[in-house]
Order: structure tokens, then C-alpha cells, then sequence
């Protein structure tokens, strides 16, 4: 195993030496091409898993649809995990590129991430108004991501946007971590080995990664000189979920995803569909609308309890409720602290329900059942990473986190707040 | 404190001042401490009480945070932290609220099948346990042993 991550990083130098040697200097920038894609830090999972199927190639995708995968991603430990291919240019220009791979697509946050690691650009740093740099603190649930919000011109599949204000994790230029955002506990998450993923693409219901941080200095932004303080920041300048700034199909996405085999498949493929009723392929009809609440919640009633802090999220590897009658899986004894005791281990497989989500809106998805299977069993399959019966408790104890095993055989449409569609208006998850 | 908008200088100064006041005791406040330590996490985060009632078995603190997150901070009844719990945008500052238990959390092993969404680490005797997504996280860690007797953990949030 060890070996084998040692090959693939060696691998992976010498395609990016590679394409570093015949980007031409201009600012060392990476020209995209459609077999170059692929090809930036830390791509292909085992096997042939990144073929050019779907998360390679220059766009991913056409029109306002991107390819997604679920493979094993740049760790090649990943599962339940969603990718997408982005392309990132400095502002203005439309040959310093570069497109990256294994961007984890997840409805759950807001804004796109990229690992300083993988980057081969260099991406102008937003300044606040005196001149100081603008760095972001992400607060992910288990641990921070440290970094610059810089600007970048950004192409998914054949959407376009100017100027959007992106993190870049464990950039080189900002090392020295203020003690503020490192307080803040848990694993730092600046390389792609901790993050599982090249980046992130936060696509949830919201346009903005902080609610106040407009006018509450609150922790998650800083001005930079030589040090770092904690700032308000003027909302153009704040870390904002991409498709709202795109010039068209702005008002939302639409994940597509087959029906998963019960025991798990490999490279699973699917799309992401930007806009809702803006073209004929995002076009509402009957499904499901529901309003989710300021904090893109809804409410979920399971076991007769109502969990008020529940939501659907793609970003979310499995689904994570509470039910003490389902056997948790054991540690191994060569791993005494392994966090699967905190996954469902059934001996046979368990068919569950009735679920009922209710939206802000009132209106109610009832009879939904599911199925949880032994997570162990999975965690030790090194070929499949999509599985639907992945599930595991919930450290909130108000909360049903209903994950990508969600999407799995649906279109689930995610829309911003302030849209409009002939379904509703955002915020709302429809399905 | 009355007002939610802090000048960023002031505040950083009278943060430095405390922590040179506070010296190297600072490490050693809150959970596992004496009550006395949640009025110095309300100093140094500039917040303020909001209630304090008492519990079946314990009494909460409750203490608004100027980022809109709400701590709480639970007294058994020996007068000691055995808890502490958090909702809200961002993290409380865990250094200060989980004091000498801090370097356990931070260092504990991530685990393969994490997604960002879930920790549930015990480390000895604390446990960590988080959950949320951004723009709503919460979490709270208390200490096996210092829960008093009676007390559902289920409920210290």
C-alpha cells in the first residue's frame, strides 16, 4: 500500500513537471488541453477510475452539464464521494488555465476550495480596502482549513464566471496560522491527503460561506499584513458558491445519479446540472419542493422523533441518524481508536423507514425508507466506493444527515435562496 | 458586553494583555476547572452570560458568543466543568473552553472515513462529539468521569 501511494506521487511529479515544462513560461501558467486535464497533483484513483469518462477532459462536461464520478479520489480511501472538474484561469485571462480534477461536489457548503498543492497558477490575492490581504479560516466540522481568498475566473463544463472570490488551502505564502483559527480545534486540512479531495465546490442553497460576516468579525475571515486579525468583509469579497455568479443557469443545481447496487459499484458517473428552468434539461416538474431554513435544514421525523437539525447533503458520505437497536461496528485491535465504531455494522442487512422530511414550507416527503447494511464490509472492499447502505450515528442527537447515499437513483434539484422557479422560490431542496 | 462590533486593535490588545496577565494559567481553564474559569472565557471572547439555570444535577452557563455561535458550559455540582457544548456559525475558541484536554482533541487520529461532517473522538477521558455543516456546527466534549451521576449525556447541548 505504502509503496504503491509512493508510486503514484512519483507519477504524479512527473506529469506535473510535465506539464509545467511545456506550459511556454507566461506567468506559469497551464494551458488546457483535453488530454492535459487529468493531469494536475494528486489525480487518478486506483485503477482506471479517472478515465477520460468523466472527470477528465478540459471542461467535464458541455453546455450547463458537468461530469461527475464517485471514485476513490487523490487519497484513494475515499467513499461515498462526489467529483466534479473545474477550471480555474487568472482573472481576465484565457491561457494562464489550469483545470483540476477530483473537486469534491458538495451541496452542504458554499464556495470553491482548492489545495495550494495542486495549484500550478498563481492566483491574484483579494485585498480589503488599505491594502491588507484577505485570508480565509474554513471551519469544516472535524478541523480548519488556513488559506488566501484570491480571485479567479472559473469554467464548469460551459459555464463561465469573472472574478470569483476563492479559498486556496495551505498556500505557501500564508503559513503562519493565527492562533484564533487553530484554536478552533480539530485536524488542520491543508494538503489533499487530509482533505480526501484536489478541492471543494460548495453548490448548497446559499450564495455566501458566512451569514454575518459582513458586519461581525466572527472568525472566519482575517486581514493580513504581517499578521493576521480578524475583519468583517464586504460581501463581493467573500467566498461565494460559484454557480450564483455564473452569467446564465445561475439560480441552482441539479444532481443526477443512478440507482446504486445494494452491495456497492465502482465509478459510478452522474451529472451536474447547472440552473433550474433555464434550459430544457433543468426543466421542474413534480417533484417534491422543499423550503430549507436559515441554516439549509429541514426537518426530519424518524423512530417518532423529530429531528430538527436534519439535512440532505452531498457532501455528507452516508447517512448518520440515531437508533441505539442497530449493532455499531468493533475497532480492530491493530486500530483500538478507529472512528468505524462510530459506523452501523448489522449483521444482515436492515430495511428502515418510514422517514418523513418536512420542509420550512410545510410540505412533507413522507414514507421514504432506506436500507443500512455493515459498514465494515465496505470500509474492507478496496473496489467498490459508491455505497447506498453506508451508515453510521449522528453526534447530534437532533440531527438526520441524510447523505450522498440520498441521491442515489434521483434528481435532486438545490436551489439558491432568492431564486425563482416555476417549483417554488429558494432556498429548497426538490426532489 | 453591550455591543457585538469590536474595534479589531482594541481588541486584540486587550486579548494580548490577558494572556499576559493570565500567563501560562491560561492552558488550564474550563473544562475539568472550576466554574470561575467560564468568567474568564467570557472576558477573552468578549461575550457575555446570557442565562445561567440550573439543572437537574448541574447548572448551564449560557454564553453568547459576538460570531453568533452560543456556548454552554456545564457545573456538576462539586463546582467543576464536566462539559461543554457549541452551536452556531463557527467554533468557540476550544483551546481556552477545552484547556489542558485541548492538545488530545487536536491531535487525535483522523479517521479514513471522515467526511467533514462527523467527530466523535474520546481520547482517555474526554470525548469530543461534533456534527453539522457550515454555517451550522455544533459539538460539545465533556469528561467521562466528571459527569455527575443521574445525568443523560444526550442532553448536554
Amino acid at each position: 500500500m505504502a509503496s504503491m501511494r509512493m508510486l503514484r506521487m512519483g507519477l504524479c511529479a512527473v506529469l506535473c513537471m510535465a506539464a509545467i515544462a511545456c506550459s511556454g513560461g507566461g506567468g506559469g501558467g497551464v494551458g488546457v488541453s483535453s488530454s492535459g486535464g487529468s493531469s494536475s497533483g494528486g489525480s487518478s484513483s486506483g485503477g482506471s477510475s479517472s478515465g477520460g469518462s468523466s472527470s477528465g477532459g478540459s471542461s467535464g462536461g458541455t453546455g450547463n452539464v458537468a461530469n461527475v464520478i464517485i471514485d476513490q479520489g487523490p487519497s484513494n480511501a475515499s467513499v461515498n464521494t462526489l467529483f466534479t472538474s473545474v477550471t480555474v484561469c487568472v482573472p481576465g485571462s484565457t491561457t494562464s488555465c489550469q483545470t483540476i480534477d477530483h473537486i469534491q461536489v458538495d451541496t452542504g457548503s458554499y464556495g470553491l476550495r482548492i489545495l495550494a498543492p495542486v495549484l500550478t497558477l498563481t492566483l491574484p490575492v483579494e485585498t480589503l480596502t488599505g491594502g491588507n490581504s484577505l485570508a480565509e479560516c474554513t471551519q469544516f466540522v472535524d478541523g480548519y482549513s488556513w488559506g488566501p481568498v484570491v480571485s479567479a475566473d472559473l469554467q464548469i463544463a460551459g459555464e463561465t464566471a469573472h472574478s470569483v472570490p476563492v479559498q486556496v488551502i495551505g498556500d505557501s505564502r500564508f503559513t503562519n496560522i493565527p492562533a484564533n483559527c487553530s484554536s478552533t480545534g480539530g485536524t488542520q486540512e491543508d494538503t489533499v491527503a487530509s482533505f480526501g479531495a484536489n478541492g471543494i465546490l460548495g453548490v448548497g442553497p446559499f450564495e455566501l460561506d458566512c451569514g454575518n460576516c459582513d458586519t461581525v468579525a466572527g472568525g472566519l475571515y482575517y486581514s493580513c499584513a504581517t499578521t493576521c486579525a480578524e475583519t468583517t468583509v464586504p460581501t463581493n469579497l467573500q467566498v461565494a458558491n460559484p454557480v450564483t455568479r455564473f452569467a446564465t443557469d445561475k439560480n441552482g443545481v441539479i444532481v443526477v445519479l443512478p440507482s446504486v447496487a445494494a452491495g456497492g459499484a465502482a465509478n459510478v458517473s452522474g451529472s451536474l446540472i447547472f440552473g433550474i428552468d433555464t434550459q430544457a434539461n433543468n426543466q421542474s416538474g413534480t417533484e417534491t419542493v422543499l423550503t430549507v431554513d436559515g441554516n439549509a435544514e429541514l426537518l426530519m421525523t424518524f423512530n417518532g422523533q423529530s429531528l430538527a437539525n436534519s439535512f440532505i447533503d452531498s457532501g455528507s458520505n452516508g447517512i448518520f441518524f440515531n437508533d441505539s437497536s442497530i449493532t455499531k461496528c468493533v475497532a480492530p485491535p491493530s486500530d483500538p481508536t478507529s472512528q468505524i465504531v462510530n459506523f452501523y455494522c448489522p449483521a444482515t442487512t436492515l430495511s428502515l423507514g418510514p422517514l418523513s422530511i418536512q420542509g420550512m414550507n410545510g410540505v412533507m416527503a413522507n414514507n421514504l425508507t432506506f436500507s443500512v447494511g455493515n459498514a465494515q464490509t465496505m470500509f474492507n472492499n478496496n473496489t467498490f466506493d459508491a455505497f447506498p447502505q453506508l451508515a453510521g450515528t449522528n453526534p447530534n442527537s437532533g440531527s438526520f444527515d441524510y447523505g450522498l447515499p440520498f441521491f442515489y437513483g434521483r434528481r435532486v434539484a438545490v436551489a439558491v435562496e432568492g431564486a425563482t422557479t416555476s417549483a417554488g422560490t429558494g432556498p429548497y431542496i426538490a426532489f | 458586553m453591550p455591543s457585538i462590533h469590536f474595534d479589531t486593535c482594541k481588541r486584540a490588545a486587550l486579548g494580548a494583555l490577558l494572556i499576559a496577565a493570565l500567563g501560562p494559567g491560561i492552558a488550564s481553564a474550563t473544562l475539568g476547572e472550576p466554574e470561575v474559569s467560564v468568567q474568564t472565557d467570557v472576558a477573552r471572547a468578549h461575550a457575555s452570560i446570557k442565562s445561567s439555570q440550573d439543572r437537574a444535577g448541574y447548572r448551564v452557563h449560557e454564553i453568547q458568543l459576538p460570531s453568533g455561535t452560543v456556548m454552554r458550559e456545564f457545573i456538576a455540582p462539586n463546582g467543576q466543568v464536566f462539559a461543554v457544548a457549541w452551536q452556531g456559525p463557527s467554533r468557540p475558541d476550544l483551546r481556552q473552553a477545552l484547556g489542558q484536554y485541548f492538545d488530545a482533541y487536536a491531535s487525535a487520529p483522523r479517521s479514513k472515513m471522515a467526511d467533514r461532517r462527523h467527530v466523535q473522538i474520546q481520547q482517555g477521558d474526554l470525548v469530543v462529539q461534533a456534527g453539522g455543516h457550515m454555517r451550522a456546527l455544533s459539538g460539545r466534549a465533556y469528561l467521562l468521569s466528571a459527569i455527575p451521576s443521574g445525568v443523560n449525556v444526550g442532553d448536554l447541548h
